[in-house]
């Protein structure tokens, strides 16, 4: 019998989730509301996958319109609803979204963009270039359109983690690695890790990119490079913006709109994000490689070039950090979220690219429901795991 | 530019001892150094040679000696240009200060002698204007040539304190007091390994006659506890002798300096090339903080490392290696006698300052460890913002550490933990960065290497 | 003989500096240990002198440098960081 890590009491109505990201911190905290006895083990620390490594945007406006774009209205939402019950006051504000044309060639996106938020429902206008003046001072005078979004806002990937740590009621273990899961009389009942077994009822994998070691289709998660690169603080010296532009090139390197250009091993997105300690976050690149730890001037500088171009008086300020993250994203671009239809007590939350930040919450929320079955109040069937198992045996 | 074997980066005894060494080999050789002249914190002196800071009549023989050396070569020297990082790709990164730009290199191999970093334990007021570092105070008296201006403490450990003490008075600007907070400095017992090196006795003789003679007094077990502003812009520091008694002193200027450290923070850790990355070395102080004369060596030691392996050329003589080795049991003995601990952290009042750039205190920190669930450093990092601003954690994380080991009993963990080695290791101006980028200074790379 | 020949414009005033000198050794020798507002909040000075603690950056012609590495240009614009706090 091998060694277990928790005593036998802490066994009833149990969960163990795999990955103290935004995710899983997030599904802790609504499980361990709900009565559960939740362990949440993490091969490294809280937030040290993606929810460390991500601007914060808590965006509708990037989204593809589909089940993306309404999840997201429903993950903004729900974010105002965790503040207003005081459980991430202060960790989430509600922000504009600034969607730019630079080029002639970008306008019909920008157009059609606009259109697929209007009919899911979000409220935006577009700024006529007195209004974008006004809004936006500090623009370049070669911007052609915007379009002002309504509804977005922002909140920090480990600030949110950190307060549904501080809040939890839950157990973190880090530097814990599940390497499986753990059977006993033919049923999961726990995980198996290097310093031996956790027992629990109901195991929630929301490991990110280490999800994919759960799943029974190969190649369904695959790793997805951003660069960043932060900047000082810019008061005084660059005129503050109220929210994120966005370029809709970054819509089409996101994959929200349709691009020109075969998809390239690496496409460059611009966003550039006032955020609130007044430094600006400049993003990203979108890269097929799965080594977050390097960064490369050649990006570095593409991102600056088109971010001075936007606003030239960016030029004046100092580069401070350049990181990467890796998102894990799917072979269709849909999150993964549900049970995994080999076992009656495994859940799975994962394959959020670049989106889990703004969906964290909610998901951790749905995770809650459908492993204590009780009712799941926004839909998710598009999320179903079970999809590429049909897909690999059709 | 031209092209380029070995790119060196930092201009003190290390770097010049290593880009002499490496030129006279036959590679080719380019030397960056961030300031407008070479020398490092040891050697540097004023532009006008009639305002020179004395300095001992070795240590400047020393130095002649290098420079003359590298003059020989034809080792080029860019003053004014920064290192900024080795990126992903193998490029060495560099931003010329002067023309604003930004220098992409492809070289064979980099050596890194950047020099070390003074360690300055925070206090109570450690973070206001009119508080610097000894060493700071020092640059400040080596690019000017005059002393300082106004009454001035300084305290601390270490014997850069009695260094610049006697820089001081020679420049006609003795300090009030220098309050060294080591009890043991003249104790015969722990004092007596360093008979060993009648070089280093014979250097602070030399001080200590010329703070005498004017009057300076050295204040064994004395330590500045708090320091807090006057109405006037002046600087009352409340000083804690060995006997623990308690007195003010307002000044205009308190220079703090608790020992050098090394400094590798944001350097690539040293490696054999890679078929992107070239050979990294570091060499002096940024490797290891052991003072000027194994500087020197230590420049030497990474040229020969260099020269080895790429033209293949046996290691040559192992003098420098120990001479290194001599000099790092004299800091050993050097550090026996002064006091380069770390105090109890946890005593220090909430609201003093630890990371002074994001203004983060004690007290945040504090409370984030008054948990069972010990967080690690990098989400201290993330959540406390310690170790996020704009000096990149280099005056912050040792403390943050400190705190967590004190707190928990546990190791301390080592800054990289917090701040990692990611480059620009250096905050870069993002017009250098978008200027034209010039990477036609690489120099090709010959089939065969060594190893 | 002077060697005093050269000024830049600290936040609108007049401070001479000679050759070699970097802006923080002009600026001290011209009494300024103050560089008011800062990156953060704690009000820029001179701290380390080699670059490294980067609490002595202050605008230089509109961009963030460096007080203790910049050499003093003549003519040149210094200011504090950030706008006068009131
Ligand atoms: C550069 C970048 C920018 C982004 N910007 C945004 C944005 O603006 N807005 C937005 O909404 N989203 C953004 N994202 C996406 C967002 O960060 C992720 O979708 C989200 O953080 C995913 O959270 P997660 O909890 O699923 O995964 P993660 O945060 O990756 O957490 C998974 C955790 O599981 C742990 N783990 C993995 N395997 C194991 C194992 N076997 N055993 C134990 N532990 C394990 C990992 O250590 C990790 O801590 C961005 C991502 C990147 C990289
Ligand atoms: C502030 C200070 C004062 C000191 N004063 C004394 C003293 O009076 N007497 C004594 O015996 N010892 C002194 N020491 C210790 C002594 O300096 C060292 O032992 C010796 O100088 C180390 O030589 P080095 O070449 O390794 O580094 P340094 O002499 O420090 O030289 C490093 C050089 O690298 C340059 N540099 C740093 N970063 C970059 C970058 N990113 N790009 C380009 N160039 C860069 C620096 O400008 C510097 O010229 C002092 C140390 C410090 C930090
Ligand atoms: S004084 Fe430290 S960076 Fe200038």
């Amino acid at each position: 019998m091998p060694h277990e890590i928790s005593p036998v009491s802490d066994r009833a109505n149990s969960v163990v989730i795999v990955g103290a990201g935004i995710v899983g911190m997030s599904a802790a905290y609504f499980l361990s509301q709900a009565g559960w006895r939740v362990t949440v083990l993490d091969q490294g620390a809280p937030a040290s996958g993606a929810t460390g490594a991500a601007d914060g945007a808590v965006s509708v406006a990037s989204k593809k319109a589909g089940p993306l774009m309404t999840l997201a209205v429903a993950g903004a939402q729900f974010y105002q609803d965790l503040c207003d019950a005081g459980v991430l006051d202060g960790e989430f504000v509600r922000r504009l979204t600034y969607v730019v044309a630079t080029e002639p060639n970008e306008l019909p996106v920008l157009d059609r963009h606009a259109t697929q938020l209007r009919e899911a429902g979000v409220t935006l206008r577009a700024l006529s270039k007195a209004e974008r003046d006004q809004a936006l001072g500090s623009l370049a005078p070669t911007t052609r359109a915007a379009i002002e979004v309504q509804g977005d806002g922002h909140a920090i990937g480990y600030k949110v983690v950190e307060r549904f740590r501080r809040i939890g009621g839950f157990a973190v273990k880090r530097n814990v690695a599940v390497q499986g899961l753990w059977r006993q009389a033919g049923k999961v009942a726990g995980v198996e890790t290097e310093q031996g077994i956790e027992r629990a009822d109901a195991v929630l994998v929301a490991a990110g990119r280490g999800s994919a070691a759960f799943l029974d289709v190969a190649d369904v998660i695959r790793p997805r490079k951003g660069q960043l690169i932060i900047t000082e603080r810019g008061e005084g010296i660059v005129p503050r913006f109220p929210g994120p532009l966005m370029s809709c090139r970054y819509l089409i390197s996101k994959g929200s709109q349709p691009g020109g250009d075969a998809p390239a091993g690496r496409s460059f997105g611009l966003v550039i994000d006032p955020l609130q300690t007044g430094q600006f976050l400049i993003g990203g690149t979108r890269e097929d490689s799965a080594d977050g730890s390097q960064t490369d001037i050649e990006a570095v500088r593409r991102l600056l070039q088109e971010a001075v171009e936007l606003v030239p008086a960016l030029a004046r300020l100092r580069v401070l950090r350049v990181f990467a993250g890796i998102r894990a994203a799917t072979r269709d671009g849909l999150p993964i979220v549900g049970r995994l239809s080999a076992h009656e007590n495994v859940w799975i939350a994962t394959g959020f690219e670049g989106d889990g930040i703004c969906l964290g919450p909610l998901m951790g929320r749905v995770s809650q429901q459908l492993i204590s079955g009780a009712h799941v109040n926004v839909d998710i069937s598009a999320l179903n795991p079970a999809r590429f198992r049909a897909e690999a045996a059709a | 530019m031209r092209s380029m074997d070995v790119l060196v980066i930092g201009g003190g005894p290390a770097g010049v001892a290593a880009a002499a060494e490496m030129a006279r080999s036959g590679l080719k050789v380019t030397l960056c150094e961030q300031g407008g002249a070479l020398g490092g914190a040891i050697h540097r002196q004023p532009g006008n040679p009639a305002r020179a800071v004395p300095v001992p009549r070795a240590q400047s023989a020393r130095w002649h000696k290098l420079s003359a050396l590298l003059a020989k070569t034809d080792a080029e020297v860019l003053t004014f240009h920064a290192f900024i990082g080795l990126d992903a790709t193998g490029a060495v990164l560099v931003e010329d200060r002067r023309q604003g730009r930004l220098l992409v290199l492809r070289v064979r191999a980099l050596v890194l002698a950047v020099g070390g970093l003074e360690r300055v334990v925070p206090r109570p007021g450690w973070h206001l204007p009119g508080v610097v570092t000894v060493g700071g105070l020092q640059v400040m008296m080596k690019v000017t040539g005059r002393g300082p201006a106004g009454s001035v403490l300084l305290a601390g450990s270490g014997p850069l304190l009695l260094a610049v003490a006697a820089q001081m008075t020679a420049l006609g600007a003795p300090p009030l007091a220098i309050l060294e907070r080591s009890r043991q400095v003249l104790s015969p017992l722990r004092a007596a390994p360093l008979l060993l090196w009648p070089r280093y006795l014979a250097e602070a003789a030399g001080y200590m006659r010329r703070l005498m003679q004017a009057g300076v007094p050295w204040r064994l077990g004395s330590s500045v506890q708090t320091i807090r502003p006057t109405d006037d812009g002046r600087l009352e520091t409340v000083i804690v002798d060995g006997a623990g008694a308690v007195s003010r002193i307002v000044v205009d200027k308190v220079a703090l300096h608790d020992g050098l450290r090394s400094n590798s923070d944001g350097l690539p850790p040293a490696a054999h090339a890679t078929d992107r990355n070239p050979h990294v070395v570091l060499a002096g102080d940024c490797r290891e903080a052991l003072g000027g004369v194994a500087a020197i060596a230590d420049g030497r030691n990474a040229a020969q490392q260099v020269i080895a392996r790429l033209t293949g050329a046996p290691p040559m003589s192992s003098a420098s290696r120990r001479i290194v080795d001599t000099e790092r049991r004299a800091q050993q003995a050097l550090a026996n006698i002064f006091d380069f601990g770390i105090p109890d952290l946890l005593k220090l009042p909430d609201e003093t300052i630890l990371c002074r750039c994001e203004g983060r205190t004690v007290g945040a920190l504090r409370q984030m460890l008054a948990t069972d669930d010990q967080p690690s450093p990098r989400e201290i990092k993330l959540n406390g913002r310690i170790g996020m601003g704009s000096c990149q954690g280099r005056f912050c994380v040792e403390w943050a550490g400190a705190m967590l080991a004190q707190q928990t009993c546990s190791a301390q963990p080592a800054g990289a933990e917090f701040i990692g080695n990611r480059w620009p290791s250096r905050p870069v101006a993002i017009r250098s960065l978008l200027g034209p980028a010039v990477a036609d200074a690489i120099s090709s790379i010959p089939p065969n290497e060594s190893d | 003989m002077t060697d005093r020949s050269e000024s830049f414009f600290w936040n609108g005033q007049r401070i001479s500096f000679e050759p070699a000198d970097t802006i923080a050794a002009a600026l001290e020798r011209a009494g300024v240990t103050d560089f008011g507002a800062g990156q953060g909040p704690c009000n820029a000075r001179y701290f380390c002198g080699i670059g490294a603690c980067q609490a002595c950056v202050v605008s230089v012609g509109g961009t963030p440098a460096e007080a203790c590495l910049t050499p003093a240009q003549a003519g040149q614009q210094v200011r504090t960081l950030k706008p006068v706090r009131q």
